[in-house]
């Protein structure tokens, strides 16, 4: 599954996979801000943004194919948009649409394939973000694959228990049970939760998440900051200035 | 509908940033008072839920098929306030993890489908729900939360100026209409397996409340309203209107003032201007942030 990719790449140990995680997300906003933004001379310098992008990935040490190829689940979505955009004659709206909207996917992609996902939330939270969200957000990310699987196996058996012969008509019985199955799936998740909660107790949860890896906002993260406010800010200004 | 980050315009994406992150916050406070502790989890393990709610296909003949959203159905069974910071986590990890909508535009669906939808879907609930015509009431929830959502989202996608000619409109706010009445109509059919397999999972609407909900949720539909009403005056976008109204002209000397005693040949260009603003945009969110979180947390230990 997508998420567990993800997962694996965010545990890498390059020099970027080792930057504190608030570091990593004033970096990616920077860029974001950047290219939202950007208004004049769209096309060099969604070139020059996806060089920036794919350099990050290399020097990560993440495989820059399948990067690419991911990040392009937003293109769907915008692919209708931009068709109108081309059908109402402005092409240029079509492009910077594909472009802006690709190129922020990547830079995200970029962010949590670099960084694990707890120590994101973690590094939100020491930047104010409201606890008890981040708590639920984590609880979301982890029980998703649990959920999901107990989903699949509800499925197989709802697709085994019903024939398929009168797919062309309103079915309100087959209707009715998959909303059993949900009925049957929330009141499972509602058990999960229960016992989820008991085991916490049990290991004496006091209220909040404790993660191992201490990781702080040291100089190299300054760096890594100003480095990157420089590199976007710079491209922008230089590929402004050229055109 | 998740709007990517490059669709909206930077004066929607930034002002719907500031307006979701006091909602969020507020929320967060709300459903952590309301609930004991033990719920934290479950709030987490129901935002799997819906996720996995999506693998589960309700056939609607031709075909085809829709399944749960799920914004009314948690406001139904944990309350308002913990639906809304279920939903801004399934929001956020979307974003994050599966590439579903932008993070400058996080904001704006936080606003469409966690706050103005699920609100939208809870109001009938709350003002009808435990009357004889609770079943229609539950139907209408999961309706109205469908298309709160999506004719907000696309109210702003028009604000912003993406190009939305008369036929694509009505056949989009037909979809609309359509899956709307599916949620409406999937949402019942879950909440009465779930009276079936254990009464408790359902909240009852509390009487008493009904006033200041329906005020919330009669704001969130003149949002809507006027959110159309203005993209359809406008349809060339927020850049004319501002341009109309002259605030542009106004931003921009506001911007220049403070910079013009400066000799910096760089400052002068549009961009860092324009850049400048944007990251100004997110020290406010921040900010704001911050201080409502504070009076909060002061209002709570008085």
């Amino acid at each position: 599954m997508h998420h567990v990719v993800l997962d694996r790449w965010s545990h890498g140990e390059s020099a970027l996979h080792r930057r504190d995680a608030r570091a990593k997300t004033i970096a990616v906003l920077i860029f974001l801000v950047a290219l939202a933004t950007a208004q004049r001379a769209f096309l060099p310098l969604s070139v020059c943004d996806l060089g920036i992008l794919a350099a990050t990935i290399i020097a990560a040490g993440l495989p820059l194919g399948a990067a690419l190829k991911r990040a392009a689940v937003v293109l769907p979505f915008t692919a209708v948009f931009a068709a109108i955009s081309l059908a109402a004659g402005e092409p240029m709206r079509a492009a910077t649409l594909v472009g802006k909207s690709y190129l922020s996917a990547l830079a995200v992609l970029v962010l949590v394939s670099t960084t694990p996902l707890p120590e994101l939330l973690g590094g939100l939270e020491r930047t104010g973000v409201p606890r008890y969200l981040l708590m639920v957000a984590q609880f979301l990310y982890r029980y998703l694959f649990v959920i999901s699987e107990e989903a699949q196996h509800m499925r197989a058996a709802l697709q085994a228990k019903s024939g398929t012969l009168r797919r062309a008509v309103w079915d309100r019985g087959k209707f009715a049970a998959a909303g059993g199955a949900l009925g049957v799936l929330f009141a499972r998740s509602y058990a999960h939760a229960d016992d989820i909660h008991q085991a916490m107790l049990a290991r004496g949860f006091q209220g909040h998440f404790l993660t191992l890896s201490g990781r702080s906002f040291r100089r190299a993260d300054v760096f890594f900051v100003a480095g990157a406010l420089v590199i976007v800010a710079g491209t922008r200004a230089a590929v402004e200035a050229w055109i | 509908m998740h709007i990517p980050d490059g669709f909206l315009a930077t004066p929607v994406w930034a002002t719907l940033d500031v307006a979701a992150a006091p909602a969020v916050g507020y929320l967060a406070r709300r459903a952590q008072q309301g609930l004991e502790q033990s719920k934290v989890p479950l709030l987490g393990v129901m935002g799997a839920f819906v996720f996995a709610a999506q693998m589960i296909n309700f056939p609607v003949g031709m075909g085809t098929s829709g399944h749960l959203v799920g914004a009314a159905l948690l406001a139904y069974t944990l309350g308002p306030a913990a639906a809304g910071v279920v939903l801004t986590a399934i929001l956020a990890v979307q974003a994050l993890v599966f590439q579903d909508g932008g993070i400058l535009a996080l904001g704006a669906n936080i606003i469409n489908m966690g706050v103005a939808g699920m609100l939208a879907g809870y109001l009938p609930y709350a003002l009808w729900g435990a009357g004889r015509w609770r079943r229609q009431t539950i139907f209408l929830g999961g309706f109205l939360s469908v298309l709160t959502s999506a004719v907000l989202a696309l109210s702003e996608l028009m604000i912003s100026g993406v190009a939305m000619p008369a036929a694509v409109l009505r056949i989009s706010l037909g979809l609309f209409v359509v899956s709307a009445l599916l949620e409406g109509a999937i949402t019942l059919a879950i909440m009465q397996a779930l009276a079936s397999i254990n009464p408790d999972f359902v909240r009852q609407p509390r009487s008493g409340g009904g006033r200041a909900l329906g005020f919330i949720g009669l704001t969130a539909i003149f949002l809507v309203v006027a959110g159309v009403a203005i993209a359809s005056a406008y349809p060339d976008g927020i850049q004319k209107l501002a341009d109309a109204t002259g605030i542009a002209s106004q931003a921009k000397t506001l911007l220049r003032t403070p910079l013009a005693d400066y000799e910096l040949g760089t400052l002068h260009s549009v961009w860092l201007r324009k850049a400048g603003a944007g990251l100004a945009g997110l020290g406010l969110i921040y900010g704001a942030c911050m201080l409502c979180g504070k009076l909060l947390a002061r209002q709570r230990g008085a």
